[in-house]
């Protein structure tokens, strides 16, 4: 009897099986294309940096094997873990600004009401100007003789000597930011937004009867239900300012007095002024470690809790 | 499907071929965006008169070293370029230029070429890059605003005292006029215009071969408590501070400031763009009278391995003659030929002698971490003057910039 029943199915298994083999060869066609994209674009090119990063390798003339000596040169340069330092200031604080601004913008948004479209786009629209161009417009409207906001501010006899904005390293550094959240929390709004519209409105209702106030609503409702859309929009955040340039390089040059220089201004600069391409490329190995550290923590801190689905 | 492999490279084949057999050789040179006024003039006249052809790419300033350095990884780089003269020791020592001291000893007027550029363009004893254009720093002031000053509009200042006290006196007509204009943030442009009233007094910041940077000396020191003075009694406009060298011609072409160290290129650009400000041109002076100046420009080097070498020289030896003498000085270049430097500015602007004299006299800094210590605009020589000039640390200030320096020098790869 065993041996029938045996007999009867290995054929029927067998039919499954070659359908399914064929089925992920289709599949394997169909995403060959991207795979083929993230081979030349990404797997070589990091397989080529982390090559790279073990040579001394300049811009011009022979480059020679030097095994791990960029990365024990990395431990003793002080100026790339103070530009570390710095990003890591930048990020917690630009992150911090960013949400403080796009949260409620967010909350204010969300609900249809008069003139809606109006005001999401226009809270939107600095996130489609590329960042080079914003920094350079922003750098213009920094500049203390031919600028917007010190001559604006003298003109109007507020101040009665013209302030240099971008000589001192507070000011500098939070006119930087003021520019990051003015272009970016346009585009986290979006995010948070999307989130917010996804909670279901009866969840809110039932609250509200059961006696809930505003804030106990946010606090235990929206933002555990906001969990992915928070993660999403953190790590995008987080990322970003890590590897931020192009503000510093444009509008402070790393200045006032090299107090600006990023991590990945450094490595721009061991790479193109320098001319240490193969330092620059283990520099960037260094920070790509550090970047997917920081992603998988914050992926962690913020996984779903054991039994919600 | 190979059939069209085929076909394909038969036409790449028939294509390169055709190029090839070209009866007259076409070489390729670039050039950073500062010649962008002279270099296409020159190579047309070279062009119009020769057989063999010139082609000429354009280059943004910040980018042509990166560019050639990738050119020349991937077997593209052009087969010569005009390189910044400061450069060339350390493109030299790269083992990127061809050895052309044979050639350069042949010519007969090899004596009078320019010696800074020359001195830069010799490594090791092998010259690897000649004079192609040249830019002296010189002190330029206003006339309009010295004479309304009651100042002498034809007598520019001598020492450093008169410069403080002419700035003042400019300074005092009050609204947007300034007495004194220089980019206090861009490192390319002070070791242009400030180090040579350090020089004209007797000090330096680097020895001679750029092995020790010497920065503590009381030359220095002199020259800073000028700058720092003029700041200090607000003879310089608020945006110096911050100017990375975007203002360095700009501010004093608006005509309000009354005195700014520039370079000859100042003449030429003044002249053709700003026809309606009256200017006078003089040396950069020395604390106590004297002069100096920076020696600046562009080597024309060649591309190890190139197979357009006899182009080049033709091209190299044309723009020496008077008639390409002539030409590099009409559009905004001194001449690098000595010899016939009168001639080829016989009908031009009086004020070019001036700079053709402090070009002849000029000094230019070697290194071959010339960028790493004064160029980057994150390098020790621009935070240092950004710190002496504003800030309140002036001793600290020196003191870091000269252990790093130094550090820079000890750690580069070739001396």
């Amino acid at each position: 009897m065993t041996t029938i029943t045996a007999s009867t199915t290995a054929p029927a298994r067998a039919r499954k099986l070659v359908g399914a083999g064929r089925r992920q060869w289709i599949g394997l066609i169909y995403v060959a294309p991207a795979v083929a994209l993230v081979m030349v674009f990404f797997v070589i090119p990091l397989g080529m940096t982390a090559w790279m990063s073990l040579h001394n390798w300049p811009l011009m003339g022979e480059h020679a094997f030097v095994g791990l000596d960029n990365y024990g040169a990395i431990l003793r340069d002080t100026r790339f873990w103070n530009a570390l330092k710095f990003t890591g200031y930048y990020t917690v604080v630009v992150t911090i600004a960013i949400f403080a601004v796009a949260f409620p913008l967010a909350i204010f948004i969300e609900k249809p009401r008069p003139l809606t479209n109006l005001y999401r786009t226009f809270f939107f629209m600095p996130a489609v100007v590329g960042f080079a161009s914003a920094s350079l417009l922003w750098s213009w409207l920094l500049n203390v003789d031919s600028g917007l906001f010190s001559p604006a501010a003298y003109d109007l006899g507020l101040i009665d000597r013209k302030f240099n904005l971008l000589a001192t390293f507070q000011p500098a550094f939070w006119s930087i930011i003021a520019m990051v959240v003015w272009k970016v929390a346009g585009f986290t709004m979006i995010i948070l937004m999307t989130g917010l519209q996804s909670i279901p409105q009866d969840l809110q209702e039932a609250a509200v009867i059961d006696g809930a106030g505003p804030f106990a609503r946010f606090r235990a409702i929206t933002l555990p239900l906001m969990r992915r859309t928070l993660a999403l929009a953190l790590i995008l955040s987080v990322a970003g300012s890590i590897l931020a340039f192009d503000q510093f390089y444009i509008i402070l040059r790393g200045g006032p007095r090299n107090q600006t220089l990023t991590a990945v201004y450094w490595i721009f600069n061991q790479s193109f002024v320098s001319f240490k391409l193969g330092y620059g490329a283990a520099l960037s190995m260094v920070l790509l470690v550090i970047l997917v550290a920081l992603s998988l923590i914050q992926l962690w801190l913020l996984r779903k809790p054991e039994g919600l689905d | 499907m190979r059939n069209v492999i085929a076909k394909l490279a038969l036409a790449a084949a028939v294509l390169g071929g055709g190029l090839g057999a070209a009866a007259a050789d076409t070489a390729n040179i670039w050039v950073r965006a500062d010649g962008s006024n002279f270099m296409p003039r020159i190579v047309d006249a070279y062009n119009k008169a020769h057989k063999d052809q010139i082609k000429l790419d354009i280059i943004p300033n910040a980018e042509i070293i990166p560019k050639y350095g990738a050119a020349a990884a991937g077997g593209t780089a052009p087969d010569a370029l005009s390189l910044d003269l400061i450069y060339t020791p350390s493109f030299a020592a790269a083992g990127q230029l061809e050895d052309i001291t044979d050639w350069a000893k042949s010519l007969p007027y090899f004596a009078s070429l320019s010696p800074a550029h020359v001195k830069t363009g010799t490594y090791k004893d092998h010259i690897y890059g000649l004079p192609f254009s040249a830019d002296a720093s010189v002190l330029i002031w206003n006339k309009k605003l010295f004479k309304q000053a009651g100042l002498d509009p034809e007598k520019g200042p001598a020492n450093w005292a008169e410069i403080a006290a002419d700035a003042e006196k400019v300074n005092a007509l009050g609204g947007n006029i300034k007495g004194f204009y220089f980019s206090g943030n861009c490192g390319g442009c002070n070791i242009f215009t400030f180090t040579p009233l350090i020089w004209a007094s007797g000090g330096d910041i680097l020895s001679e071969d750029g092995s020790k940077a010497t920065l503590d000396s009381p030359q220095l020191r002199g020259a800073i408590d000028l700058y720092r003075s003029m700041v200090k009694k607000d003879l310089v406009p608020a945006g110096a501070q911050t100017d990375t060298g975007a203002n360095f011609f700009a501010a004093f072409a608006a005509g309000n400031i009354g005195i700014s160290p520039s370079g000859a290129f100042a003449i030429g650009a003044l002249n053709t763009q700003y026809p309606n400000v009256d200017y006078g041109v003089t040396f950069l002076p020395g604390k106590d009278g004297g002069w100096s100046s920076f020696a600046g420009g562009d080597n024309f080097v060649v591309t190890k391995g190139t197979k357009k070498l006899a182009v080049v020289k033709e091209f190299l030896d044309f723009a020496y003659s008077l008639e390409g003498q002539t030409i590099l000085a009409k559009y905004g270049s001194l001449p690098v030929r000595g010899d016939i430097a009168k001639d080829a500015l016989k009908d031009l602007d009086p004020r070019y002698q001036v700079a053709a004299e402090a070009m002849a006299k000029g000094k230019t800094p070697y290194s071959v971490v010339f960028n790493d210590l004064i160029n980057s605009a994150n390098g020790p020589w621009t935070q240092m003057i950004n710190e002496v000039f504003f800030g309140d640390d002036v001793d600290g200030a020196i003191a870091n910039a000269q252990e790093t320096m130094q550090s820079i020098i000890d750690q580069a790869p070739q001396k």
